[in-house]
């Protein structure tokens, strides 16, 4: 395991490199985040879209250091740059430190796919947003009510003068979203980590809240680590894409390469998967075989090769692959990268 | 009473017309009435034999009362449901007792949502998928167990599995167990909501193929209800839009997503993020303003009215009627004049 020790570029925000986060379970150990590598730069959107039990969200859990009290953080760093030129190794703090809990909510926010969640059910919103307030920023309470008043009119919630006398349950979903995006923003963070927080919306509330979320973004100029399961949501909003499978980053590059020009089959396979709208009518959707392994069991070598129209016996089902780059900053773990035939998308 | 009558087109195997449900709103503990939630208000439409009708709409639209309505999982408030039998004759199915309604549910099935709710986790998949074939007295043990056995190798389990618990399987394979179920007893029509939303990608994609060959198989008719755009797309005939307990728009899928007729359609349309980050949505996209109408509360006139960006007077004081347009029925007062952008192709 060599860990990266090179120093941030400047630019950049947030680094991960090799981060393993195991889980003893009865049934054994899990590997539910398997030596998981990324980046985001100063004001960027990184999308991570994976299937259940790809380590997606466990990953922004260990970067929060909010994991549960079973998990073991095997190894890896962790570094963040809450202002410039200043580097926090996050991975190495204790983990409900005076650091740590001034980086929560302080310099990277945090919203969720259930908002009731991360709501109180028993404060009001407005209460909810002083307290980070007047927690981080040590300002009274009018200024903190006043700070409370803004992001809820930020967030383009109706009436915020009256709003922050209301309870979570008096809003509907999307209502709650927008409040916990303006609690998750009461401190201007350099880092939005957003937790599939449109899954659970309908179509034209998705709308509102990914909308919103770039307007926030393209104003506050703060960088977002988009998790979703969604190939839609994350072509509409991100810059970069990181694909995850089994713990492992399969593959990543900018939102165009991983859509236009995907290196893994894994990629492939699932974009072709999807339906699209207003695509000619096909009378089959193409799957990929089988299904996610289960994680007690992860499969030798690649952890796709038993799924793969391109294993190659000997190879991908022995060695897990180094990771390929490629030009522009696009990278997959396949042993066969770049020698994949060309297939229409 | 006279279930038989001769009223419906030649080529439907179900024919709704002026469809109404209204849940009662209570308040006390004396559960006095104060108001009633129209959550399906006069809705009438065929589903023809063979074909996969979809009905999208978001969350209180009133979809999934049809179909529970439609099964005669609940009264009815208003309106009649007619069904073809399999030897042809016609029944009207609005006042039948469970008992007399008992025969006809043989012939009509329903696969849920939630793969982990609908299976009794202490049933065995030979109770489970045999349970109907009990219930209707159909075959000896042994017959049960073998048409169980076959059941399953029909959605690609192995008949091996019969003695297994739900738990065993993933949400993708709970699901085939329920399409398992629904089969049991040759049915010509199922209802199934949301029947892949909860699915990973390539998963939802495995059971999309199965519905569908299964179909050609035994020749089944589908309703099909899910806010999942692009799969409705892919897999219905014909689809029918709601909007707050109403039909607004009702036709040919294909026609449908390529020239909305009703400005909720043409939003709806616009709001799905689609996997074409070239296509990002925003500039095209509407954004609606506001929230679903409260059916316990609909605006007056068009419900949709208030979020419409083409709502004149007219549309604030009076109801629209869903009339004939261009091959389609569509409830809207502009819809001549509009003209409505669809999916580009």
């Amino acid at each position: 395991m060599s860990v990266n020790t090179t120093p941030m570029p400047p630019e950049r925000l947030l680094q991960l490199d090799d981060v393993h986060v195991h889980f003893s379970m009865r049934e054994g150990l899990v590997r539910a985040v398997n030596g998981v590598s990324y980046h985001v730069d100063r004001g960027e959107v990184l999308g991570i879209v994976g299937e259940s039990g790809s380590g997606k969200s466990v990953t922004a859990r260990a970067i929060m250091r909010l994991l549960s009290k079973n998990a073991i953080e095997a190894g890896g760093r962790i570094r963040f740059r809450p202002e410039p030129g200043k580097e926090v190794e996050i991975s190495s703090l204790p983990r409900d430190g005076r650091q740590v809990r001034e980086l929560r909510g302080g310099h990277i926010g945090m919203i969720f796919q259930e908002p009731m969640t991360a709501l109180s059910p028993v404060h009001s919103i407005g209460t909810q947003i002083m307290r980070t307030v007047m927690l981080h920023r040590r300002v009274g309470k009018e200024a903190a009510r006043a700070r409370a008043i803004e992001l809820l009119e930020r967030v383009q919630l109706p009436k915020p003068t009256e709003m922050i006398e209301r309870y979570p349950h008096q809003l509907s979903g999307g209502m709650r979203q927008r409040a916990m995006i303006a609690l998750a923003l009461s401190c201007d963070p350099a880092l939005l980590i957003a937790d599939e927080p449109t899954t659970a919306l309908d179509v034209t509330t998705e709308a509102q809240i990914l909308e919103l979320l770039k307007s926030l973004q393209a104003e506050m100029g703060m960088a977002i680590v988009f998790i979703t399961h969604n190939f839609g949501v994350v072509a509409d909003i991100a810059d970069r894409v990181a694909v995850m499978y089994l713990g492992r980053i399969a593959e990543t590059g900018s939102v165009d390469d991983i859509f236009y020009q995907p290196k893994h089959p894994y990629t492939r396979a699932l974009l072709q998967s999807i339906p699209r709208l207003g695509q000619a009518p096909v009378r089959r959707l193409k799957t990929i075989p089988g299904m996610v392994p289960d994680p007690f069991n992860a499969p030798a070598g690649c952890a796709f090769h038993p799924r793969c129209a391109y294993a190659v016996p000997g190879r991908c089902d022995t060695l897990v692959p180094e990771v390929s780059l490629f030009p522009g900053d696009q990278s997959a773990r396949c042993h066969l990268a770049g020698e994949l035939p060309e297939e229409a998308l | 009473m006279s279930g038989t009558t001769d009223t419906m087109p030649e080529d439907a195997l179900i024919s709704v017309s002026s469809l109404k449900k209204y849940f009662p709103v209570t308040r006390g503990w004396l559960q006095r009435k104060v108001g009633e939630v129209k959550a399906v208000d006069d809705i009438s439409f065929d589903i023809r034999r063979g074909e996969t009708f979809g009905l999208v709409g978001e969350s209180g639209s009133g979809k999934s009362t049809v179909a529970r309505l439609i099964l005669r999982a609940y009264m009815l408030t208003g309106g009649s449901i007619k069904f073809r039998r399999v030897d042809g004759s016609v029944t009207d199915l609005t006042d039948l007792s469970d008992r007399e309604l008992r025969p006809i549910r043989r012939e009509m099935q329903m696969i849920f949502q939630d793969p982990y709710s609908s299976l009794d986790p202490r049933m065995t998949l030979l109770d489970i998928v045999g349970e109907p074939l009990v219930i209707h007295g159909v075959g000896s043990r042994g017959e049960i167990s073998d048409r169980v056995g076959e059941l399953l190798g029909l959605v690609g389990l192995r008949p091996e599995y019969a003695t297994r618990y739900p738990h065993a399987f993933s949400g993708g394979q709970r699901q085939r167990i329920g399409i398992a179920r629904a089969l049991a007893l040759n049915p010509s029509f199922i209802a199934a909501d949301e029947a892949v939303s909860a699915l990973d990608v390539s998963v939802a994609a495995q059971n999309i193929n199965l519905l569908q060959d299964l179909q050609e198989k035994f020749g089944l008719t589908y309703l099909f209800i899910t806010h999942d755009l692009g799969m409705v797309e892919h897999i219905s005939d014909r689809i029918g839009v709601m909007y707050v307990g109403r039909m607004v728009e009702l036709g040919d899928t294909a026609e449908i997503f390529k020239k909305p007729l009703h400005p909720y359609t043409e939003a709806l349309l616009s709001a799905v993020p689609q996997p074409d980050p070239r296509r990002r949505a925003s500039g095209r996209r509407i954004v609606l303003k506001g929230e679903i109408a409260d059916p316990a509360n609909p605006p007056a006139g068009c419900a949709f009215h208030p979020r419409c960006p083409y709502a004149t007077d007219l549309c604030k004081k009076e109801v629209p009627d869903l009339r004939p347009l261009g091959g389609r029925q569509v409830r809207c007062h502009h819809a001549e004049e509009l003209d409505l952008a669809g999916v580009e192709a």
